[in-house]
């Protein structure tokens, strides 16, 4: 019991890592390397904003979500741009503006273990005889609401059907009016959002440290990678998979070998399988 | 004005002038102390901060008297990154040169704070002759051992704070004490993968087998995880009564959160345990942290009377810096620097033979005890009486403060339990 509970808190935990990172590649193939640094930045917004500023902790939360989204359009629209259909030179870029955003954040004061967002339901729950907080089973729930969301968003409106005619096929959807450099603006704010939102998620759990933004940009390209660069679904199967795994490995060989998890997924997806489980590179496929 | 009015005004508005540097040219060179530290961790701020205090109250004093002037202290501190995940111990030795060579540092007072980085930086220190007080974070013994084997190569290495072995001593009487009022015999034990962390649990499981306690599990957790769930239920399926905790990475605040949101029956009992170190932790955990037990190593990074100097060192720091002092590296960066002095004094030198021997010589009532150095190993004597060596400092977060619990000499309180432990 306590495996599939925890196990899946955990998959959901990556899911929500993953699924921003994963909707700025699945739509206009940026890999986007400063998901991590927004992760945290969103973090730092809503502590700022609650403790600094003494907002409201929900409109601190919106304000989080909302500079993020921001400053993602705003990465997108003044430097991304410029270096657009440049694969390597859009991971350098984009991992040096990670860098700039949390090297920047440490120097502006921002460091130690006392940064931290409060819980938004206190209190823990048995399921099984197993103790839960709340806080994580809504992480759970509103992971859960979120791919639904984005199904029916991508679905059923104008602008998630652009967005996924863009994935599709950007030079058919410029053909049919789509402005692809709008989509993509779009696209980064919406995935940078998505990094805040599960920052405001899963932030309360723990502390809001500058480090873990590395630690969420390598699990998030670990869950891509093996579920396949731009599948949203296969990001979610994806990181059940690790997650479950990462669970099992820490009760049947111990918790040292947890980040290996993620590693070796990776490893082997690239050997196995290149495209991931549900990838959209049929051509690296077939090359392979 | 005439050009021979201008010409004399000239003349004398320039012997003003140069009349004004007078002061500057005659003071006295600074002693230059190198502080490697890295920076971006409680370890290294907190260390820079103690020095820095340190040396303002020195130079508001004047100085240090050598030569027949009195010479004031600059501190040159400069980042090693060694607490960053993926730092190469390289970083630290380069920063650590430059120090020597670049920022002519005549001393070296602070880290490196990760024991690795410390141990390479050994011989570096030998080559160029530069006496160096390990004040913080570095606490593998082999630092010292490694001074007792080769005294003639490392005998410019000093440790002004406990090391490893002295906490594990510290724990297991706390342990002990434990086991007799509460009939404690289960303990878990979790640590960081970390050199040091490693090293120490794998000998507290060891010694705490030997002494009769049952070792129900030993985890060990990469740097940066996040999620410690399966590790605590596997503490409370064993009957654990005691977490002996050994981490310094932020995460670690995620584990006591956890611990307290799943009720889990076991006394959380930190040995390295940054996050609960800081002043801000229950703030930050919103007084889930409560009952926490960690090691701030020496007395005066909490609360205590341990010497007439404890608490005027510890006021002075919080009126400095806004915040009480925070991690294990405060009292004894501070300290270092009285003592380096003290040294100097007596060698009437910067010749860093005569400052070995003169440290090797040291015997001084400071913020923490006795300070004397072994004049083998170069490690600071430890005690449980602060008048016969440096006494350590285990402290327990209750009702919101940082309440000193061992040792007995020098406690503030007793070792209370959770309300989910209490029979």
């Amino acid at each position: 019991m306590d495996i599939i509970i925890y196990g899946t808190i955990n998959s959901v935990a990556l899911a929500l890592y993953a699924l921003g990172f994963a909707l700025v590649y699945g739509i206009s193939r940026l890999p986007n390397f400063a998901h991590g640094a927004l992760y945290v930045l969103s973090g730092f917004v809503a502590w700022s904003a609650l403790n600094i500023l003494g907002i409201n902790y929900l409109l601190s939360i919106l304000l989080a979500i909302a500079v993020t989204a921001i400053v993602g359009s705003v990465i997108y629209q003044f430097f991304l741009i410029r270096i657009r259909g440049m694969e390597i030179s859009e991971i350098i870029a984009t991992y040096a503006i990670a860098l700039a955003i949390l090297e920047g954040l440490r120097w502006g004061g921002f460091k130690g273990m006392t940064y931290t967002l409060p819980p938004f339901i206190e209190g823990s729950a048995a399921i099984g005889g197993i103790s839960v907080d709340y806080q994580r089973l809504l992480t759970v729930g509103v992971g859960a609401a979120l791919v639904a969301f984005l199904w029916l968003f991508t679905h059923k409106t104008r602008i998630g059907l652009a967005l996924r005619g863009m994935a599709q096929d950007e030079r058919a959807a410029l053909m049919l009016g789509i402005d692809s450099d709008v989509m993509a603006v779009v696209a980064m704010g919406l995935g940078s959002s998505l990094a805040a939102l599960s920052a405001m998620l899963l932030l309360p759990l723990g502390n809001i440290v500058v480090e873990s933004g590395y630690n969420v940009l390598i699990l998030a390209i670990a869950v891509c990678i093996v579920g396949g660069l731009g599948s949203w679904a296969g990001a979610v199967l994806a990181a059940f998979i690790i997650g479950f795994a990462q669970i099992l490995t820490a009760v049947y060989l111990g918790s040292h070998y947890q980040m290996v998890v993620a590693l070796l997924a990776i490893i082997l997806t690239l050997i196995f399988k290149p495209s991931g489980i549900f990838g959209q590179q049929k051509e690296l496929e077939e090359r392979v | 004005m005439s050009l021979r009015h201008r010409a004399i005004s000239t003349f004398l508005f320039l012997i003003g002038l140069s009349l004004l540097f007078v002061p500057a040219a005659r003071a006295a060179k600074p002693i230059v102390i190198g502080c490697p530290l890295s920076m971006a961790f409680l370890y290294g701020w907190d260390a820079e901060r103690g020095i820095t205090l340190a040396v303002e109250e020195i130079n508001a004093d004047g100085g240090v008297a050598i030569g027949g002037e009195k010479r004031p202290f600059k501190i040159e501190v400069i980042d090693t990154r060694d607490l960053e995940p993926g730092v190469p111990v390289s970083e630290a030795l380069l920063a650590m040169e430059k120090l020597i060579l670049d920022k002519k540092a005549d001393f070296i007072i602070g880290g490196p704070v990760r024991s690795e980085a410390a141990l390479a930086a050994m011989p570096l220190l030998s080559k160029y002759k530069k006496v160096s007080i390990l004040t913080t974070g570095a606490l593998t013994p082999k630092y010292t051992d490694l001074v007792a084997e080769q005294y003639d190569k490392f005998k410019y290495c000093f440790r002004i704070h406990g090391e490893a072995k002295n906490l594990v001593g510290e724990i297991f009487a706390n342990f002990t004490e434990l086991k007799e009022k509460h009939g404690f015999k289960n303990l878990f034990i979790v640590a960081q993968d970390v050199s040091h962390a490693r090293g120490a649990a794998e000998l507290v499981k060891d010694i705490a087998t030997k002494k009769g306690w049952n070792v129900t599990g030993l985890e060990i957790y990469p740097t940066g995880a996040t999620d410690f769930s399966m590790g605590l239920l596997k503490a409370k399926d064993t009957k654990a009564e005691i977490i002996n905790i050994w981490m310094d990475m932020p995460e670690s605040a995620i584990l006591l959160k956890q611990w307290h949101d799943m009720k889990i029956p076991a006394l959380p009992f930190g040995s390295t345990l940054a996050a609960a170190e800081q002043p801000g932790f229950w703030k930050a955990t919103n007084g889930k942290g409560e009952f926490t037990l960690c090691n701030v190593v020496n007395a005066g990074n909490a609360p205590s009377n341990a010497t007439p100097w404890t608490m005027k060192f510890y006021n002075a720091y919080t009126k400095r810096w806004g915040v009480e002092p925070e991690g294990l590296g405060t009292s004894s960066s501070y300290m270092a620097v009285y003592v380096l002095k003290d040294a100097i004094l007596r060698a009437g030198s910067l010749d860093s033979s005569k400052i070995v021997d003169a440290l090797e010589k040291t015997d001084i009532v400071g913020v923490y005890g006795r300070v004397r150095f072994d004049p083998k190993s170069h490690q600071i004597i430890p005690s449980t009486d602060p008048k016969e060596g440096a006494v350590g400092s285990i402290l327990q977060w209750q009702d919101g403060k940082r309440i000193v619990v061992y040792p007995k000499s020098i406690a503030m309180g007793e070792i209370l339990l959770p309300p989910w432990m209490k029979k």
